[in-house]
C-alpha cells in the first residue's frame, strides 16, 4: 500500500528529468553567468558581481529597447485580440461554406515565424514588392517599409498580428459558439442593437478566453517575435526595432558577451514574473464566469 | 601447417590494419548553394587520392552560426577537425587557443612550400610572423557596373567613375524618378555591411584601429573617425538623401545583388566572390557587365584592398593521425588545381601563385576579364598595415556599431560626423570590454 502513495511521483520522474535538464539547470546557470564576464570561448572568466546589471541600466540603448518592446508588445497584443475577436464573430455562425474561410484564416499559423517574416519581406520590398505596387497605384506613395523609421515598426507589428491571430480566432470561435443563443435572442427582443449585443453580452461572456489569450499572446510576442524581427529588419533601421529578446540574441550570439546577455535574460525573467503576478491579481476581477 | 598459420596471421594483420587505417576528418563550413556541392566534390576527389582518409563535409549555417557552433563544441568530442571561420573571427580564434597554428604544420612538412601562396593573402592571417589558418576563400570588394545602362544614361561605358565626385555624378545620371518623386531606377546599391566601409577605408590607406590595426599589439581603441572615414560617410549620406542610391537592410548581400541583376541600379559594390554569378546573370538578362576598382576621394593616398572571406582552421584536441589527415586535406584545398577550379566557379582569389600565372598564360583571364579585376586590385595594393586589415577581438560588435550608425544617418536622424563619431565611441567601448578578459 506504500507503493500507491509513491506511484504518481515515480511517473513524474521522466518529465522532471527533462524539465530540470533543459529548463531549470540552464536557468540557474544563466543567473550565475550574469555575474561574470567571460571571453568568447569561455577560457577566461572573471567575476564582476552586479556590474553587468548596472551597465545594462546605464546603457541608453537598453532603455530604448525596453521602450520599443513595450510599444511593440502593447500594440501587437491589442490589435491581435481586437482583430481576432471581430473576425471570429462572423466566423462563428454556422452558415454554409463558412468552414472554408475558417481554414483560410488559420493558414498564417501553419507557417513558421521565419517563413512569415520572409514572405512579408518580399511583399514589402520597396521597389518590387506587391504592397508598394498597390500603394503606388492607389496613393502614389513608395514607402521604404523595412528600412525607414516609423514604417519598420508598423511592418513587424503587422506581420506579428497576422501570424498570431489565427490562434486567437480558433479559441474565440469556440467560445462565441458556446454563448447561449437564448441570451442573444432575448436581448434582441429587448431592443439591443448589434453593437450592444457584441460588447455588452458576447465580449464579457468570452472574457475568460480573452484573459487566457492576452497572457498567451504576451509571452508569444515577447519571445518568438525574434524570428520575425531577425528576418524582416534585423533590429533596424539602426536599433529602432530592437526588442529585448532581439538585443539579447545580438549580445549573446553576435557580440559573444555571454555575461551581459545572461543579465538581460534575468531582467526579462523578473519582468515577466512581475507582469504575470499583477495580471493574475488584477485581471481576474475583470473576468466574468457567469 | 606452419605456412598456413603464418599466412593466416599475415592476412588477419592486413585486414586489421586496413580497418584501422581509415581516419575520419570532420570539416565544418559556411558555404551554401552551389559552393556546398563544390566542396563535397572536392572532398570526394581528395578521398580518391587518399583512400585511408574519410572527409565528412558539413554545412553548419552562416559564418556566425558556424562560429557559435564551434564555441559550443570546443573542447568536447563533437569538435570538428577543420572549421571555416570568417576573417573577423581571427583574433577570437587566437584568443580562444583551440587551434593548431598552420605554422606548426608548415614548419614540419618539407613537401609544402608556403612561398607558393600569394603573400598578400597570407599576410592577413599571419600574426607576429606566425600563420594561424590557411586562407581558403579570400575576396575583396569591387565595383560592378552595367555598361548597357551607362550607354543609355549618356555615360562612357569604358570609363567607370574612379573618384567620389565622378561616382556621385554617375549615380545622378543613372537615377530616374517618376512625377511623384518615386524611384524607378537608381544609380547604385551596396549591402549595408561594415565590410564595405572597411574596404573603402583601406582603399584610402586608412587604419581602423590603433597599434597598427592591432598588428603590433592588442588594439585599445578604434581610429576610423578620421578624415577618410568621414569622406565615406558623407558620400553614403549624399547618395542616400538624394535617392541616388538604394539602401538595403543590414548585411543584405542578396538584396543588393538582386537590385543590380534586375537592372534597377547601374552600379553595385560587393564581393568579388560573386563575379561568376554576375557574369552568368548579365548574359541571361542581356546586359554588358563591367568591373572596376573601388572609387576613392580626389587626392586620396593610394591605398590597398583588404582580404575578406574566411580561412580554414585546424582544431586541436584530436588524435595525432586525425590532425595529420586534416593537414593533408587543407594542403589539398590550397593546391593549384583546386584553387583554379574554386576561383573559376566563384570569383574568390586563387591563393596559389602558380594558379594565377597558369590562368594568365593559357588565356583564361583574357576571356574572363571580370575575374582579373579584384586580383589586380589586390596585387596593386600598397602593402602596409592598413591594407593588411585590422585584427580586433571585438570586431563583430564594431561591425554592428558601424552598421547601426549608417542606418541612423540614412534615416536623417544623425549627421555623418555624429554617426561616425558615435560608431567609433561604441567600438572603443566594445574593445575595452573585450580586453577586460585579458
Amino acid at each position: 500500500m506504500k507503493a500507491k502513495k509513491w506511484y504518481p511521483y515515480v511517473l513524474l520522474i521522466p518529465t522532471l528529468v527533462i524539465i530540470i535538464l533543459f529548463i531549470y539547470y540552464p536557468a540557474v546557470d544563466a543567473f550565475k553567468t550574469s555575474l561574470y564576464r567571460n571571453s568568447v570561448f569561455g577560457n577566461r572568466v572573471h567575476y564582476v558581481g552586479l556590474k553587468n546589471f548596472i551597465a545594462l541600466f546605464h546603457d541608453p540603448e537598453y532603455i530604448s529597447t525596453l521602450r520599443t518592446t513595450f510599444i511593440y508588445t502593447i500594440f501587437t497584443v491589442s490589435f491581435t485580440i481586437l482583430a481576432s475577436f471581430l473576425i471570429s464573430l462572423p466566423l462563428s455562425e454556422n452558415k454554409k461554406r463558412i468552414k472554408i474561410y475558417r481554414t483560410l484564416i488559420f493558414l498564417p499559423y501553419a507557417v513558421s515565424p521565419a517563413i512569415a517574416g520572409t514572405l512579408w519581406s518580399f511583399l514589402l520590398d520597396p521597389l518590387v514588392g506587391q504592397v508598394n505596387y498597390v500603394f503606388l497605384k492607389v496613393f502614389g506613395l513608395q514607402i521604404k517599409w523595412l528600412i525607414s523609421t516609423p514604417y519598420a515598426l508598423y511592418s513587424i507589428i503587422f506581420a506579428s498580428v497576422w501570424k498570431i491571430m489565427p490562434f486567437d480566432v480558433i479559441f474565440y470561435i469556440a467560445s462565441i459558439q458556446s454563448v447561449p443563443s437564448e441570451l442573444l435572442e432575448s436581448a434582441k427582443i429587448d431592443g439591443a442593437n448589434a453593437f450592444t449585443r457584441t460588447w455588452k453580452i458576447i465580449f464579457p461572456l468570452v472574457s475568460p478566453i480573452t484573459f487566457y489569450l492576452i497572457i498567451m499572446n504576451l509571452v508569444s510576442v515577447m519571445f518568438s517575435s525574434f524570428a520575425i524581427i531577425d528576418v524582416m529588419t534585423k533590429g533596424g533601421p539602426g536599433t529602432y526595432t530592437n526588442t529585448m529578446i532581439y538585443k539579447l540574441y545580438l549580445d549573446a550570439f553576435t557580440n559573444h558577451r555571454t555575461g551581459f546577455a545572461s543579465a538581460q535574460s534575468v531582467v526579462m525573467f523578473v519582468l515577466m514574473a512581475i507582469v504575470t503576478i499583477l495580471y493574475f491579481k488584477f485581471g481576474q476581477k475583470q473576468v466574468h464566469y457567469e | 601447417m606452419r605456412k598456413s598459420v603464418i599466412l593466416s596471421v599475415l592476412v588477419l594483420a592486413m585486414i586489421m590494419s586496413l580497418s584501422f587505417a581509415t581516419v575520419t576528418v570532420t570539416f565544418w563550413h559556411a558555404m551554401g548553394g552551389q559552393k556546398m556541392e563544390f566542396l563535397k566534390s572536392m572532398a570526394e576527389q581528395f578521398m580518391k587520392i587518399h583512400p585511408d582518409i574519410k572527409v565528412v563535409v558539413q554545412y553548419t549555417g552562416s559564418y556566425r552560426d558556424t562560429l557559435n557552433k564551434l564555441i559550443a563544441a570546443a573542447g568536447t568530442s563533437n569538435a570538428p577537425d577543420i572549421v571555416q571561420v570568417f576573417d573577423v573571427g581571427t583574433q577570437i580564434m587566437v584568443d580562444g587557443d583551440i587551434e593548431v597554428p598552420m605554422q606548426q604544420f608548415i614548419d614540419s612538412d618539407p613537401t609544402f612550400d608556403v612561398g607558393s601562396l600569394l603573400p598578400q593573402v597570407l599576410s592577413y592571417y599571419r600574426l607576429n610572423g606566425k600563420l594561424y589558418s590557411m586562407p581558403f576563400n579570400s575576396s575583396n570588394a569591387i565595383m560592378y557596373y552595367n555598361k548597357t545602362m551607362f550607354k543609355k544614361a549618356g555615360l562612357d561605358p569604358d570609363n567607370p567613375p574612379r573618384t567620389y565626385d565622378e561616382f556621385i555624378a554617375a549615380c545622378k545620371a543613372l537615377t530616374k524618378k517618376d512625377s511623384n518623386g518615386n524611384i524607378i531606377q537608381s544609380g547604385f546599391t551596396t549591402p549595408l555591411h561594415s565590410w564595405i566601409f572597411e574596404q573603402m577605408m583601406a582603399a584610402q590607406d586608412a587604419l581602423m584601429a590603433d597599434n597598427n590595426n592591432g598588428r603590433t599589439g592588442r588594439p585599445t581603441k578604434t581610429v576610423f573617425d578620421s578624415a577618410a572615414g568621414l569622406k565615406i560617410f558623407q558620400l553614403w549620406n549624399t547618395l542616400s538623401q538624394n535617392d541616388w542610391m538604394i539602401n538595403t537592410k543590414k548585411e543584405d548581400w542578396d538584396a543588393a545583388d538582386a537590385l543590380f541583376v534586375s537592372q534597377k541600379v547601374g552600379m553595385l559594390i560587393t564581393s568579388t566572390s560573386d563575379v561568376s554569378y554576375m557574369m552568368k546573370m548579365a548574359k541571361e538578362k542581356g546586359f554588358e557587365l563591367g568591373t572596376s576598382f573601388l572609387p576613392v576621394p580626389e587626392g586620396s593616398k593610394p591605398g590597398g584592398a583588404v582580404i575578406g572571406g574566411a580561412s580554414l582552421w585546424i582544431i586541436k584536441g584530436h588524435p595525432k593521425d586525425e590532425t595529420q589527415a586534416a593537414w593533408e586535406f587543407v594542403k589539398f584545398m590550397a593546391s593549384k588545381p583546386e584553387q583554379m577550379a574554386w576561383h573559376k566557379m566563384t570569383g574568390y582569389f586563387p591563393i596559389s601563385k602558380d594558379a594565377v600565372s597558369t590562368m594568365l598564360m593559357n588565356g583564361w583571364y583574357s576571356k574572363n576579364p571580370a575575374h582579373l579585376t579584384a586580383l589586380m586590385q589586390l596585387l596593386l595594393s600598397k602593402q602596409d598595415y592598413a591594407s593588411r586589415g585590422a585584427i580586433i577581438g571585438a570586431y563583430p560588435q564594431i561591425r554592428t556599431a558601424i552598421e547601426t550608425a549608417l542606418e541612423n544617418m540614412i534615416q536623417g536622424k544623425w549627421t555623418p560626423g555624429y554617426a561616425l563619431n558615435w560608431a567609433n565611441k561604441q567600438s572603443t567601448i566594445a574593445i575595452q570590454d573585450y580586453n577586460s578578459s585579458y
